[in-house]
């Protein structure tokens, strides 16, 4: 039964395209102008400054540091919202555990430890080479998920804390404010960095964004880990 | 160079194919290669870290999330015995009278069809247990109606008896059916032939699909007790009951019913 | 081909995730045309600083006078993260609402809520709050140390 195309259809297949095609032609791109060439020269002296190597993470964590904390603070909400709109109904869904095959089973075991390595080094080596907090997180979320593939997320809480996660969340975000206020009361310029600055090149320099990596990791962990055993436990196993 | 034209050219072709396919796990993961491609123009436009962070969240925790999220918004469970024309297996597809209807209900409610093929004693009981929604495949009486919620009738049908030709042919109540056996037709009439069984009873659409053997040895009676095939849904789901019931009316309204009967039923 | 460039390739991708968005009736595949939408921005932001003969913006490597602006990467990092997180909301939202009507279908939800809304009108069922007048201040102005 062919409905006829409703008129929002037909308005967006006919200005969807028409506005692309203008602003291809109008604003496209072509290449960047010899002469406007915007470099990282001025980012590059925050880095030096700060002592880290990746410059990227020298602005999000050191320069531009309260677009970063609010943006965390959006991640915690999102996570709770996931987390109240889901269990204010409470356990409706049975859940079932399927029991994986042998081969998932192995891979996980052997491969979980590698991802959370993985993430853990993505995080910790942050200021040093690309990745930082937010990559690492994510990276180490998948290695727990796969876990949660071969033995479900049940067997999971059960060996880590039914509770612990969740907290662990919050102590982050908790970490996370302290450490961006601590300097302005002990005296020293807010959100300047807590530890000195030490030799460039070095796991212990550039001051407290090491701090500020690790604990976004924990936290973008914790919160992936959240939301994904919410779905789970909402829907039944995978 | 070459690389990176061609995972530009490749990124909007690969989009477009995800956002228009039928299936929703076709296209997730369709969004899933897309952000794959898009870490990889990441990575070549010298953004390392945008490209660490887009292909973990984008490949695995995304698409993740979206299959967990679609797994239970489909699943309409049909427990049903194979019958020739009405529920049928052709290969590896499902196909037949009921099989259409069950799948327009399936696709009105957005819910996947899964079909159980189950030993036709096994069909109620497993509806009753709770293990499917549905029970199909030839449903004719059911003894145990009030706890199951019959929808109105979609194809008329009466019994025949077909007794074996070396028995004498039963003349009072019909015989039970004696243990059917599982799987094919042909068992049946086989065990009938052998005298294993001295009769069977049997509704129209596998009457029909018997008609392919020869059946001048046996002596066949229609019984004049007008039946009607029915679907039979667990009474946890009276919105499956009530979506079957307007699929079913609407497709005997517009006619429509009929057509389909003439397809699989000539 | 200095058109093929990520921008121009962005704005086609805006192109195609809004029609996705509009065209598509299945809600499930509306919110992967929001994240579509959500991907061509942060790849416009992305390629608005990239230059081909650059470098990745990590200090101590071999090209260190062409390094590439790293100011859009450091604004769409989180926003990728950020984004996952909005979108699972999103997604459970949108099954609560299949679990209520039964459907993805958007217009199908649509026409139901329709038909609740006009019930409850017909009626007369409040929703919480919805005729109480909004609450008065506490107190009344407070002597504040500036004031």
């Amino acid at each position: 039964m062919k409905r006829r195309p409703s008129r929002l259809a037909i308005a967006a297949v006919v200005l969807v395209p028409a506005f692309c095609t203008i602003a291809l032609l109008a604003f496209g791109y072509r290449g960047p102008e010899a002469g406007a060439a915007r470099s990282a020269v001025d980012w590059v002296d925050a880095a030096v400054r700060l002592g880290t190597r990746n410059v990227v993470s020298a602005i999000y964590l050191n320069v531009r540091l309260f677009d970063t904390l609010l943006e965390v603070l959006v991640f915690s909400v999102a996570v709770l919202g996931v987390h109240f709109y889901l269990t204010a109904r409470g356990e409706a869904e049975k859940v079932e555990s399927i029991p994986e095959s042998g081969v998932v089973r192995v891979a996980a075991d052997v491969l979980m430890p590698l991802i959370l390595l993985v993430g853990a080094y993505v995080t910790v080596y942050g200021h040093l080479s690309p990745g930082g907090g937010f990559s690492g997180g994510v990276i180490a979320a998948t290695g727990l998920l796969l876990t949660a593939l071969a033995i479900g997320t049940r067997a999971v809480t059960d060996r880590v804390g039914h509770r612990f996660l969740d907290r662990l969340e919050w102590v982050a975000l908790l970490g996370i404010l302290v450490v961006a206020v601590l300097p302005a009361l002990l005296g020293r310029s807010p959100l300047v960095e807590l530890l000195p600055p030490g030799t460039p090149g070095r796991l212990g320099s550039s001051g407290s964004t090491l701090l500020y990596n690790a604990l976004i990791g924990i936290k973008v962990f914790a919160g992936s880990w959240i939301i994904v055993r919410h779905f789970v436990d909402h829907r039944g196993e995978i | 160079m070459i690389a990176r034209v061609a995972l530009l050219i490749l990124l909007p072709i690969t989009a477009g194919i995800a956002l228009v396919q039928r299936r929703r796990l076709y296209a997730i993961i369709g969004m899933g290669v897309f952000s794959l491609l898009l870490a990889a123009v990441f990575f070549l436009a010298h953004a390392p870290d945008v490209a660490i962070t887009e292909a973990a969240i984008g490949a695995a925790l995304v698409t993740f999330v979206y299959v967990l999220a679609i797994r239970k918004t489909g699943r309409l469970t049909v427990a049903a015995s194979e019958v020739p024309a009405l529920l049928e297996r052709t290969g590896e597809q499902v196909g037949g009278l009921e099989w259409e209807i069950l799948q327009r209900t399936a696709t009105a409610m957005g819910l996947d069809l899964v079909v159980r093929f189950l030993p036709h004693e096994e069909v109620i009981t497993a509806v009753l247990r709770g293990e499917a929604d549905i029970a199909a495949g030839g449903i004719v009486s059911l003894e145990d109606e009030d706890r199951l919620l019959q929808t109105p009738e979609h194809l008329p049908t009466v019994r025949f008896r077909v007794t074996g030709g070396a028995a004498a042919p039963w003349a009072e109540a019909w015989p039970t059916t004696l243990q059917p056996p599982r799987g094919y037709l042909s068992d049946l009439i086989d065990a009938v032939r052998e005298g294993r069984a001295i009769a069977a009873s049997l509704d129209l659409a596998r009457f029909l699909a018997l008609s392919r053997y020869d059946l001048n040895a046996y002596h066949v009676e229609k019984d004049e007790e007008p039946l009607s095939y029915t679907f039979a849904v667990s009474p946890s789901r009276p919105d499956i009951h009530r979506n079957l019931v307007s699929v079913l009316t609407q497709l005997r309204s517009s006619g429509e019913l009929e057509r389909m009967i003439g397809r699989h039923l000539p | 081909m200095a058109w093929l460039n990520g921008v121009n390739v962005s704005i086609v991708l805006f192109g195609i995730g809004l029609l996705g968005l509009v065209l598509r009736r299945d809600l499930v595949i509306k919110l992967l045309a929001l994240g579509l939408v959500n991907a061509s921005t942060i790849l416009c932001l992305v390629s608005l600083g990239a230059r081909i003969e650059g470098a990745p913006p990590i200090l101590g490597g071999p090209m260190e006078a062409a390094l590439i602006d790293p100011l859009p990467q450091a604004i769409v990092l989180s926003a990728i993260v950020i984004n996952f997180a909005i979108l699972a909301l999103a997604l459970v939202f949108v099954m609560l609402l299949v679990e209520r009507y039964h459907t993805t279908d958007s217009q199908r939800i649509d026409r139901e809520t329709c038909k609740e809304q006009e019930q409850e009108q017909a009626q007369g069922v409040k929703h919480a709050n919805e005729d109480r007048p909004l609450p008065k201040p506490k107190q009344e102005q407070r002597e504040t140390p500036w004031s």
